[in-house]
């Protein structure tokens, strides 16, 4: 059996992806389907050729809103993990508004936010936040338990503060799990930031969320499906990022070798 | 309490390793006393009444409807290596693990040069060897090999042991930048060795550490922690089931009865210092190797 290189996997990727799209494009127009339905890639690069500016406007404002939500989540999810990391009725305590985060939908509370923390960036960063912080915080507690007993005891051996422990066991004993959840978080992050720029009444040409909202009330299918597809690809972008960071903190981790 | 005199016991002057000379015997004795749960056992450098080393006594601990451990005395003077043998789940680890402070007693008192395991703790006075090596995979070898330095620093002992040295010295310099996934089992174990004898403790607890390893690695292994630690002071507790570990690394070897552990007696282990490889051929490693199994077997019941 040959051994598959790195060049070879981005290979294969690109070979999906470009399979992807001819496929897509071939039914698009073999079904004629609706421009607003669904718009084939060739039109979807037209149109942002028309105006990429504008549109690489939008996912800076996108991108910003994400990294920031998802910073203060991350914040937070560990200053919050930690603790219910140390005390269990802590976290017992917390279940029910961490489960109650996950399963409510943002459709149901967004003009709450807005009400309390104000229209527009504070409203979408607080969404993005609120909406991530379940899957950190679990992440947090899983991983910083999850540190080696033997490890945890040789530390008490010699009076470890909570501090040491904290920082020279549990947070790099969490990583692998926190990568696990920045993965999901960015899609989710940046599903929660499409939304909230369309629905907290954000002023014009801020965000990829608001102008596909405006697009879609205007029935302007083309500018809809090129937010959407600048939306899919800062995702990956994103990911990819995750990715990277991850390669280069969990170098030392299992999952980050490579195996025959 | 009746000690059972094996041999003729001729006397000899003995050079301990920071240079005080004492008479020891060669011969080997064995005490034995399996019917009193609560058991006093001697040793050459601790009487009564002295605060120095780690004294424990009537140290007896229950989990829950579970007794691990009958009432048990124990000492280890500096620069003394006791071994506790025993069979699987006897409360070796557990005496271990109370002596270390990571376990509370149910009862008796323990202290370490007159304090308490706690404030030993807190003032690094012991190294400790899991049976795991616990090496921290994001760590180098190196930085694993300095952990124990790294933490609590205010309470490290000066000068500080120069873990290049140490690392060189258990022929892991080559491997100082290498991350613990790089490294055998052995070698892992080396690196656990030298996080241990790096901070420079008055005293090492090593739980098994060898267990995990083939034979002759842990063979290896055993000639290795003796060069180690001979040529210091510390006062070494070893758990472990086996016999050959037990006698190449010992003063004296305590045997625990099978649970609820208590001592079914102790074996003298005059063999000549430094130990050598050697001086596992010699009929004198034989007999207390068989002496010893004789104790195992008269603590399981057999």
């Amino acid at each position: 059996m040959t051994r598959r290189g790195p060049r070879s996997g981005t290979l294969w990727s690109l070979v999906g992806a470009l399979a992807l799209g001819l496929t897509w494009e071939a039914l698009v127009r073999l079904l004629n389907v609706r421009e607003f339905v669904l718009l084939p890639p060739s039109r979807i690069v037209s149109s942002f050729l028309d105006a990429p500016g504008f549109y690489l406007g939008d996912v800076v404002v996108t991108a910003k809103h994400l990294v920031i939500g998802v910073a203060i989540s991350l914040a937070l999810s560990l200053a919050f993990g930690a603790a219910l990391a140390w005390f269990r009725p802590l976290e017992q305590a917390s279940q029910p508004l961490l489960v109650l985060i996950m399963v409510t939908p943002w459709v149901a509370y967004i003009s709450s936010i807005v009400l309390v923390v104000g229209r527009g960036t504070p409203a979408i960063v607080f969404l993005v936040s609120f909406v991530t912080i379940p899957a950190f915080v679990y992440a947090t507690v899983g991983g910083m338990r999850s540190a080696d007993p033997a490890a945890r005891e040789l530390f008490a051996s010699i009076d470890a503060s909570p501090w040491e422990v904290l920082w020279r066991l549990r947070l790099p004993s969490a990583l692998p799990s926190l990568f696990t959840a920045a993965r999901f978080n960015v899609g989710l992050g940046l599903g929660a930031a499409y939304f909230a720029e369309g629905a907290t009444f954000n002023a014009q040409g801020n965000g990829l969320g608001e102008t596909g909202k405006r697009a879609a009330a205007n029935n302007q299918g083309g500018i809809l499906w090129t937010t959407i597809v600048c939306a899919a690809l800062l995702g990956i972008l994103a990911q990819i990022a995750v990715v990277v960071l991850e390669r280069w903190l969990l170098h030392w981790h299992a999952s980050q070798r490579r195996t025959r | 309490m009746r000690t059972d005199r094996i041999a003729p016991a001729p006397c000899q002057l003995w050079y301990s390793p920071n240079g005080r000379c004492k008479v020891r015997a060669i011969a080997s004795s064995v005490t034995t006393n399996p019917m009193a749960h609560s058991q006093r056992i001697q040793s050459g450098d601790v009487g009564s009444g002295h605060v120095d080393g780690i004294q424990a006594t009537a140290v007896s601990k229950r989990f829950d409807t579970v007794d691990a451990l009958s009432p048990v005395d124990l000492t280890i003077a500096r620069g003394e290596v006791v071994t506790v043998l025993g069979p699987s789940g006897c409360g070796k680890t557990t005496l271990l693990r109370m002596i270390a402070g990571l376990e509370p007693t149910t009862t008796g008192t323990i202290t370490i040069d007159g304090e308490s395991p706690d404030s030993a703790n807190r003032r690094k006075r012991f190294g400790l060897v899991p049976q795991s090596p616990a090496l921290l995979p994001w760590r180098t070898v190196e930085a694993n090999a300095r952990l124990l330095q790294d933490i609590n620093p205010g309470a490290n002992h000066h000068p500080l042991s120069d873990v290049v040295d140490l690392l060189e010295r258990v022929g892991l310099a080559d491997f100082r930048d290498a991350l613990p996934h790089k490294l055998s089992g052995g070698m892992q174990q080396r690196v656990s060795l030298v996080r241990a004898f790096a901070i420079d403790a008055p005293y090492l607890l090593m739980d098994e550490p060898f267990a995990a390893l083939d034979e002759i690695t842990r063979a290896d292994m055993r000639h290795l922690l003796a060069t180690l630690s001979e040529p210091t002071n510390t006062g070494v507790l070893f758990v472990t089931h086996s016999l050959a570990e037990a006698v190449y690394l010992s003063d004296r070897v305590v045997v625990l009865s099978s649970r609820p552990g208590y001592v079914v007696g102790t074996v003298e282990v005059d063999l000549p210092r430094p130990r050598v490889p050697a001086v596992e051929d010699d009929p004198a490693f034989f007999a207390i190797e068989t002496r010893l199994r004789h104790l195992l077997h008269q603590g399981a019941g057999r």
